[in-house]
């Protein structure tokens, strides 16, 4: 390919030097200059993490071609702390807690700089609308826009600049303090490498082959065009698995590539590792897999059935996992009670949507140990795992754990790392893979999506006498956690209240759809909205208020949960009280009474947003100006 | 009247640390030179600020300042196992076992200096980057402490392991104790639907959660905030599809998440009901802020326009067909009565 030769402005500096006509700007900034701050978190222009400045207009430089920035002046996250010391902003985010994982901060505080340098007063609304195009998937986006707030009053002199002062701790009590984030310097200012951002002398680039059926046997694989094309250094397959193959969280069912059948779409088949990552990818193309296409199974339900296609032979039921809780007499239970309300209730399959995907590492050190660098949820089981994996002593395997830019559980799988652990001991050489954010959505694991039948028996005065819960979830094609997904669901599932009677039962279940997995809140979140919801309903039929119907089946100090453990102190009473009070709710059956009520539009809630209103308000002031 | 205006509410409970099995974390400590502190332990930062949270608890059992802590790199072949970064457990398991090692460490330093002042050993106090004996004059920096101690041949330095008591469940009825602390929460939504387009803002959320002790109550603030939206994004937006097994979301321009314009205001409100079993107290908060939120919700979204949603996400597609279904029923009704 002909090479450009690019001379622009970067951050106040005069760069002149080649640059590759297929490059976007981004990949520049970060491969060619390693100014490596801002990230890449879609490839698309859609989360803004990648944000920079040219000619001062914020752009998306994932989108850009190199060639776009010809001649231009580029400010990207480096700029603005450039002696070390943060700005205004920066020390704002730093002092407001802005930042968590921090992948999507250098975009965000680029978006910031824009909507302040365009509007030096705008308010909350405003900038939140100014930062609509910036994806934060950790804070939930009020310290962010709160920093933002406090940065443009100190700029403004509304605010003094000692607002940045750290907190006062007397005789050294730091316990219940608000201490700054001591990471959030390197993280406002991009300095914090993530693995994707890191490099090795000598490093080969991986791409991963990925199934495109659901379910099939792998009849041949053919990899000879592939390892012989220039500047492929190894390609492997299951086949080159020195140990015992198999990594999960429970159970062991996941080959680290398919091994004789592929059970998902965007499950490994092979991997390369090149000098680059164009072969790399010439070199997937060129491996030639030979499937026999099985009958795929999709819904969790029907995988129950007697006959479903079988995913894993272990498990010639498609049941990853029961969990049972029993108590007492649940059909005594209904029988004696006033109000017996049943219901459905179902939830989807939800993406992690950590802004950094997943990226690593691997090397072989010099005395043998094989190396892997990445964002791992668990390093202490991923190094048992691989050792059994690759047929070693564990302390000839290391886990390093990098910045993690986000995980909410879904890092805690080891779907990537041994392959890359492998290309290392191939090639001999540090091995580095990156996936995009399309791979990380496909091949990695889910929420557990859910169908859950609510049986709920009451005495009139509100008391719960029997649950009868039972949820199948849809596990996909690997157990992952699902174990662990379904214990914690029904352990929690009938909620924390003293009920007499409880019987839950809570089913994970193998299909051929993307793995589900661990997921924060997991198994509880899905149980739980099944139970509170449901107690509105029976709140409502009984003309009780949602606090009170609560409050009368809460456990309180010493109460006994429906595994049989008695608890010490119990803070619900305690949460429902501050919840009621800080909310200043109006008492009532939940009878749809919003029309009515009169606790509504305080001023601790934000106005709805109108799209586009306040822009439109700007323009017309400035046309009649 | 097209937008409505509701309210509902939600309770929840969840467990800390790792679900029917013991959990285990150790760490190591030491006071270093010129009043600073090393703490060395085996799991990182995942975002929800747990190097803060360890670097507060170590400032304040060894009488250093937060930002003279450095804390070691994660590291299976350089640092004591901590196990994994999930389960609501890092200040619970990590938090924990960091304050054990510190004592450990500063109980050298102490007894260096008592034999130095010839004071009991209890009166000695540290903090802020200073060690004294209580009722005396003796007030020196943890860095000349330290001085005197590695010149007595003493390094001060801690190790500590950390396990819960918990058991596996018994696969008939379930019984077990699988957490040691546990963790309640209430929050109250509040909404405006649309009932021309179907679409849901929540605009408040009041978020009251038992922490335990809070270490570090902004990021407990930030912990509470991000779990909120999360759990948003899946009631209202959220949606991985699949069509034979092949994604049809496959990026973020199909798969939709929460941005600044989606966010309620947040009030989170801290309750501290410490922990008895743990030396500081402290429980857990990222997974049990987002349990409540759906329902709360979903509960709001009844409380406006009347129409329960049992299938997530309530989509403005789904909610608008439920307003209408509902309308249909009434009319029909009124139609049959007339």
């Amino acid at each position: 390919m002909l090479d450009l030769h690019l001379e622009a402005t970067i951050n106040g500096r005069k760069v002149s030097r080649p640059a590759k006509p297929d490059q976007r700007l981004l990949d520049f900034l970060r491969d060619d200059l390693n100014l490596t701050g801002n990230k890449e978190g879609c490839g698309a222009g859609e989360c803004g993490t990648c944000s920079v400045f040219v000619d001062g207009v914020l752009m998306k430089s994932c989108l850009l071609p190199v060639a776009k920035a010809q001649g231009a002046k580029i400010e990207t996250i480096e700029s603005l702390a450039r002696t070390g010391e943060l700005n205004v902003l920066q020390r704002a985010f730093h002092q407001a807690g802005a930042s968590q994982c921090g992948y999507c901060i250098p975009g965000m505080v680029m978006a910031a700089t824009a909507a302040l340098r365009a509007n030096p007063f705008a308010d909350r609304e405003e900038i939140k609308e100014r930062l609509g195009g910036n994806i934060c998937r950790c804070t939930g986006y009020q310290k962010i826009v709160d920093a933002v707030e406090m940065a443009r009053d100190v700029q403004n002199g509304r605010l003094p600049a000692s607002v940045f002062a750290e907190v006062d701790a007397e005789a050294g009590d730091y316990i219940g303090k608000t201490v700054r984030r001591i990471d959030a310097p390197s993280k406002v200012s991009g300095r914090l490498k993530y693995a994707g951002d890191m490099t090795m002398p000598d490093m080969l680039h991986v791409q991963v082959l990925r199934s495109p059926h659901a379910h099939a046997r792998i009849v041949s694989i053919d990899a000879s065009a592939a390892e012989a094309m220039e500047g492929v250094e190894g390609v492997i397959t299951s086949a080159d698995v020195p140990g015992e193959d198999g990594f999960g969280v429970f159970v062991n069912d996941q080959p680290i590539m398919a091994r004789g059948k592929v059970r998902y779409v965007g499950e490994a088949v092979a991997a390369v590792a090149a000098e680059d990552l164009i072969t790399a990818k010439r070199a997937l193309a060129a491996i030639k897999v030979e499937y026999e296409q099985f009958a795929p199974v999709f819904d969790q339900q029907e995988a129950m059935r007697a006959g479903a296609p079988v995913v894993h032979d272990y498990a010639p039921d498609n049941v990853t996992k029961h969990i049972p809780i029993r108590v007492g007499d649940v059909d005594k239970g209904f029988a004696e009670s006033d109000l017996v309300v049943e219901e459905t209730y179902s939830t989807q399959a939800i993406e992690h949507a950590y802004l950094e995907p997943e990226a690593g590492l691997a090397y072989v050190d010099p005395d043998g140990v094989v190396t892997v660098l990445s964002p791992s949820q668990n390093i202490t089981h991923h190094r048992h795992m691989l050792a059994r994996i690759i047929a070693k002593p564990v302390s000839k395997v290391r886990f390093i754990m990098s910045p993690v830019g986000g995980g909410f559980g879904g890092k805690e799988d080891m779907i990537y790392q041994g392959m890359l652990a492998l290309l290392a001991m191939k090639t001999g050489r540090p091995v580095r893979l990156v996936f995009t954010r399309e791979e990380s959505i496909a091949a990695t694991a889910k929420r557990h999506p859910s169908r859950t039948t609510l049986r709920m028996g009451l005495m009139r005065d509100g008391r719960i006498n029997a649950l009868h819960m039972t949820m199948i979830c849809d596990g996909g094609a690997y157990g992952l956690s699902t174990e662990g997904v379904m214990r914690k669901a029904a352990i929690l599932a009938a909620g924390p209240y003293l009920i007499a009677n409880v019987r839950v039962d809570t089913y994970g279940v193998y299909t051929n759809n993307t793995p589900s997995g661990a997921f924060r809140s997991f198994g509880a979140l899905q149980t739980e909205f099944a139970t509170e919801s449901h107690l509105d309903i029976c709140a409502e039929r009984l003309g009780l208020d949602p606090f009170e119907i609560r409050r009368i089946n809460a456990m309180r100090d010493g109460a006994v949960t429906h595994t049989g453990q008695t608890l010490g102190s119990v803070s619900l009473l305690r949460c429902l009280e501050a919840a009621e009070k800080a909310s200043g709710w109006e008492a009532g059956a939940p009878t749809a009474r919003g029309a009515t009520r009169r606790d509504l539009n305080r001023a601790d809630t934000r106005p709805p947003v109108s799209l586009g209103a306040r822009f439109g308000a700007v323009e017309k002031q400035e046309a009649a100006e | 009247m097209a937008r409505k205006r509701g309210r509902g509410m939600a309770a929840c409970w969840y467990g800390i640390a790792r679900t029917a099995t013991v959990d285990r974390a150790a760490a190591w400590a030491e006071i270093d030179d010129g009043g600073s502190a090393k703490v060395v332990t085996g799991v990182t930062e995942i975002g929800e600020g747990i190097l803060t949270v360890l670097a507060q608890i170590a400032a304040h059992e060894m009488g250093v300042k937060p930002e003279h802590v450095t804390i070691g790199d994660n590291d299976t072949a350089r640092s004591p196992e901590a196990a994994h970064a999930g389960a609501s457990r890092q200040t619970y398991m990590i938090g924990n076992v960091v304050a054990l090692a510190s004592r450990e460490a500063r109980g050298r330093l102490a007894q260096v200096m008592a034999d130095v002042w010839d004071v009991d050993v209890e009166t000695i106090g540290t903090g802020n980057g200073e060690i004294w004996a209580k009722d005396s004059n003796h007030r020196i920096s943890i860095g000349e402490a330290v001085s005197i101690a590695k010149n007595r041949g003493v390094v001060p330095v801690g190790s500590a392991s950390f396990g819960t008591d918990a058991t596996g469940l018994d696969p008939v009825d379930g019984s077990g104790r699988p957490w040691q602390a546990y963790v309640f929460g209430t929050q109250v939504a509040e909404v405006e639907v649309d009932t021309v387009t179907g679409e849901v803002q929540v605009l408040g959320i009041w978020a009251a959660h038992d922490v335990g002790r809070a270490v570090n109550p902004q990021g407990v603030e930030g912990q509470i905030e991000g779990g909120i939206v999360q759990a948003l994004g899946q009631a209202l937006m959220e949606d991985y599809q699949l069509k034979d097994g092949h994604t049809t979301t496959s990026g973020f321009a199909k798969y939709i998440l929460p941005t600044s314009l989606d966010v309620p205001r947040i009030n989170s409100i801290i309750i501290e009901d410490p922990d008895p079993l743990g030396p500081l107290g402290v429980k857990g908060i990222g997974e049990p802020a987002m349990v409540p939120t759906i329902p709360a919700i979903m509960n709001a979204i009844y409380d406006a326009v009347g129409v329960r949603i049992t299938s997530l996400p309530a989509t403005p597609e789904k909610v608008l067909m439920a307003i209408r279904d509902k309308e249909r029923r009434e009319a029909d009704m009124v139609q049959a009565a007339e």
